[in-house]
């Protein structure tokens, strides 16, 4: 246990040392700033979920068995979570670190190494999604004016949920390191981006929110209560943590305690069989992790073509810069289920807009086709921001120690943002176009939506790709163990809040204009002159907020890189 | 060929290099010591374009790095101490990309490329990515990268580094071969045999102020001491500490 202890000791030292770093105002107001988001995100979910569960009050019969199958999709959304992300983590702690060479060299067994990573592990993967569902069980408890007993047994409850999923993706990890090959653990992450994708699609067929708000899908009330009031398999874990919490919730201390007590045993032989499973097999799988990786694929080569002299446009330096850009992002199969999952996440939003049921509407069609195209310029927006934020903001950071060869070699800091810069802006511009056209088409928008849609998008996309790279290289972290984690950061934070206000600013401003001309175009009418100055002014001051998220990061990156 | 004047890295709680001035004639090897912490690496940072200068200058080839650093770079080679390079980019891929940049003609890369691979005996393993080769495979990597555009001047900190002994004795000929080929090197190392070796002067640094400069035999003289090997020189001029 001192050994345990001794091991954790590294870790929670230097969560207390980052708060005595130099800067000792800077990481005060970055804790201020996070705690305050915290708060608002936490006192909105509070609010939400409170407002939510009256309204389910006030339907009488219905109303509680629609709160009880929101607590266990809830339950089963967190503990799905809570798996995939202790999985991740899990990985990143046993096998990927850079300190566990050192820790290996050192008289400690690997059980202990194992625990001790575990437990860090269990608490990054945890402490979010315990944090955020205080305030979704809070509600429950008010609404259903549960006593002291529900709270506590909720916690009981959701702590034995993250200890279950934390010990089943243990061992999964350690089966996971043993079976596949050497130097290949990483590869594990491809897969999970697979399976994510394939759940994801999976999910999306098997809800049809679609049918929702088309009343004939539904043959009978009764059998859709029936479906709604099917219970889960007695055999999971969701489903006693679920009962243990609706069971408390209604004062049942029994049946509470039953299902308490099998999570309980369930995570404890978990945790048990996993540190028996690490005795036997982390060793092995560590050391395979450690040996040279061997190339996943072998390189394509076609006689006489090479893809690189497709860049062959390009002036030489910024060809060399993406070509060695392009190369080390798709080798690196880390990069490869995120992008899995954004073209899941793209087919998905695509799919969405393919079935809206605009004619079963009681507003007309076209205000909605049209309506929904202004709305897509922002829902595009974001879809990129996220994109931004994964791929783009970290793209300084990913240069990793070895930027000493940028910095020593012959290309000026500001060339080298502006290389990043179009790197990514050309794809992403493309991406985003095919994105808000073919959306456009499949909700059948006026052409004046259209020509508003895709001028709109191709602002934006420099403009964030803009703030991406100036902002992700403001706040580089060439030394991070994972540089493409850099978005979660402040500075990633940061860069996620700006886009924001990037994107409402310009959406807040296109509203007035759009509205108007489209109204006008819709009656035939001719706009007036206040409202052509109104509209030329809003639509200038947009395209000069997006020239200033392009210029002004990116001289800001430049300076911060240039003073290092 | 190297001139820096008043040179001083300020890092708010260290000051790193404190007004330090000195100069490198083309073809000389200039050997920087200095203990542990002395600004040695943070010197080489400073010229290497690495690190701004608080204050003071640094002229290379008569070019001053802070008002034309781009051009300065192209003269130079440089080799760090920790050899970090993009791990997913194969010995030969790195080595065209750094072409690319130091501007080598198209027409001569292949044949320098497998000339410095081959002398650096990493032919065998030119197309295998970085991420697989051996800590002073990536070093010997980076010492060819940094040959490839034939430099004028070479600023190397720690040379061998992680090197074996074969690769060792292999460096040193190459360095001797360019300095009489009037190419300008700057090396900071710990090694001090290797300094005695190979350099015509050598400069020690501590605490960022530099203590003594010149060749060994000046240097001995300097710490009044008759003959005796760079290692007791070494350690009296930095346990006196009081020498310029």
């Amino acid at each position: 246990m001192n050994t345990i202890l001794s091991l954790l000791r590294p870790r929670i030292l230097s969560a207390i040392n980052s708060l005595r770093t130099d800067n000792k105002r800077n990481s005060w107001m970055r804790i201020f700033m996070y705690g305050a988001i915290g708060i608002v995100f936490w006192t909105g979910t509070f609010i939400i979920f409170y407002r939510v569960l009256f309204y389910f009050q006030s339907v009488q019969d219905f109303g509680s068995i629609l709160a009880m199958k929101l607590m266990s999709m809830l339950i089963m959304t967190f503990f799905m979570l809570l798996l995939f992300s202790n999985i991740i983590n899990c990985l990143s702690h046993l096998y990927l670190s850079q300190d566990l060479p050192l820790l290996y060299s050192m008289p400690v067994s690997s059980k202990d190494i194992f625990i001790s990573r575990w437990l860090i592990s269990t608490f990054d993967s945890s402490w979010m999604i315990v944090a955020f569902s205080l305030p979704v069980f809070l509600s429950y408890g008010l609404i259903y004016k549960a006593g002291i007993i529900f709270y506590v047994m909720f916690l009981v409850a959701i702590i034995f949920m993250c200890l279950i999923a934390a010990a089943l993706s243990g061992i999964l990890v350690l089966f996971g390191a043993i079976i596949l090959p050497a130097g290949r653990i990483r590869t594990i992450l491809i897969i999970l981006g697979v399976i994510m994708v394939l759940i994801l699609i999976l999910v999306l067929r098997l809800t049809r929110p679609e049918q929702l708000v088309n009343p004939d899908s539904f043959a009978s009330v009764v059998l859709y209560l029936n479906s709604m009031q099917t219970p889960n398999s007695p055999l999971l874990p969701t489903t006693w943590i679920t009962d243990a919490i609706k069971a408390a919730l209604n004062g049942e201390v029994k049946s509470c305690l039953l299902n308490i007590a099998l999570a309980g045993t369930c995570a404890f032989m978990l945790i048990f069989i996993s540190s028996i499973t690490a005795q036997a097999a982390y060793f092995m799988g560590f050391s395979k992790s450690q040996t040279t990786p061997q190339r996943l694929f072998a390189p394509i080569k076609y006689k006489g073509f090479s893809w690189e002299s497709l860049l062959n446009f390009l002036p030489r330096e910024s060809k060399a810069f993406a070509v060695k850009e392009i190369r080390t992002f798709f080798r690196d199969s880390a990069q490869w289920p995120q992008l899995f999952l954004m073209a899941a996440l793209i087919a998905i939003y695509l799919y969405n807009f393919s079935v809206l049921p605009l004619d079963n509407t009681p507003i007309k069609a076209i205000y909605l086709q049209n309506l929904f195209s202004f709305l897509n310029i922002g829902l595009a927006a974001f879809v990129l921001t996220a994109i931004a934020a994964r791929f783009v903001f970290p793209a300084v950071s990913m240069e990793g120690e070895a930027f000493w060869i940028v910095q020593a070699a012959p290309v000026s800091t500001k060339n080298f943002l502006w290389i990043k810069f179009f790197l990514y802006d050309l794809p992403l511009i493309i991406l985003e176009e095919v994105l808000v056209v073919v959306s456009n088409f499949l909700l059948q928008v006026s052409p004046f939506m259209m020509v508003l849609s895709t001028i709109t998008i191709f602002c934006f996309v420099p403009a964030i790709v803009g703030m991406a790279i100036g902002l992700g290289a403001v706040y580089a972290d060439f030394k991070s163990e994972n540089p493409a984690q850099v978005v979660t950061s402040f500075g990633g934070f940061l860069f996620m809040v700006l886009c924001f206000c990037l994107i409402a600013f310009v959406i807040i401003l296109e509203a007035g204009p759009v509205y108007y001309i489209f109204m006008a175009n819709l009656r035939g009418q001719n706009i007036s002159l206040l409202q052509i100055i109104w509209s030329t002014v809003s639509f200038c001051f947009a395209f000069f907020l997006c020239l200033l998220a392009i210029f002004y990061p990116m001289y800001l990156g430049e300076k911060k890189l240039r003073i290092r | 060929m190297i001139e820096l004047h008043e040179l001083t890295k300020d890092y708010g709680t260290t000051i790193a290099v404190n007004k330090l001035s000195l100069n490198v004639a083309a073809g000389e090897i200039y050997g920087f010591i200095g203990p542990n912490g002395a600004g040695k690496t943070t010197t080489i940072r400073l010229m290497g374009g690495i690190l701004a200068p608080t204050s003071g200058n640094i002229i290379i080839g008569g070019l001053d790095m802070a008002k034309k650093p781009v051009e300065g770079k192209k003269m130079i080679g440089f080799v760090p101490d920790r050899s970090f390079l993009y791990e997913k980019l194969t010995g030969m891929e790195f080595l065209r990309f750094s072409a690319d940049l130091y501007d080598v003609k198209r027409d001569t890369f292949s044949q320098k490329a497998q000339n410095l691979l081959q002398q650096f005996a990493l032919w065998d393993w030119a197309d295998e990515l970085i991420e697989a080769y051996s800590h002073g495979m990536k070093q010997r990597l980076i010492i060819a990268s940094a040959l490839l555009h034939d430099p004028r001047i070479l600023i190397i900190d720690e040379p061998m580094v992680g090197l074996d002994p074969a690769a060792v004795h292999m460096v040193k000929d190459i360095l001797k071969e360019l300095a009489a080929n009037q190419t300008t090197i700057f090396i900071s190392t710990h090694t001090l045999s290797i300094a005695e070796d190979l350099c015509h002067r050598i400069g020690l640094i501590h605490k960022g102020t530099l203590l003594a400069q010149g060749t060994l035999d000046e240097l001995k003289h300097i710490a009044k001491l008759g003959e005796a090997k760079l290692e007791e020189v070494f350690l009296t001029i930095i346990k006196e500490n009081t020498f310029i």
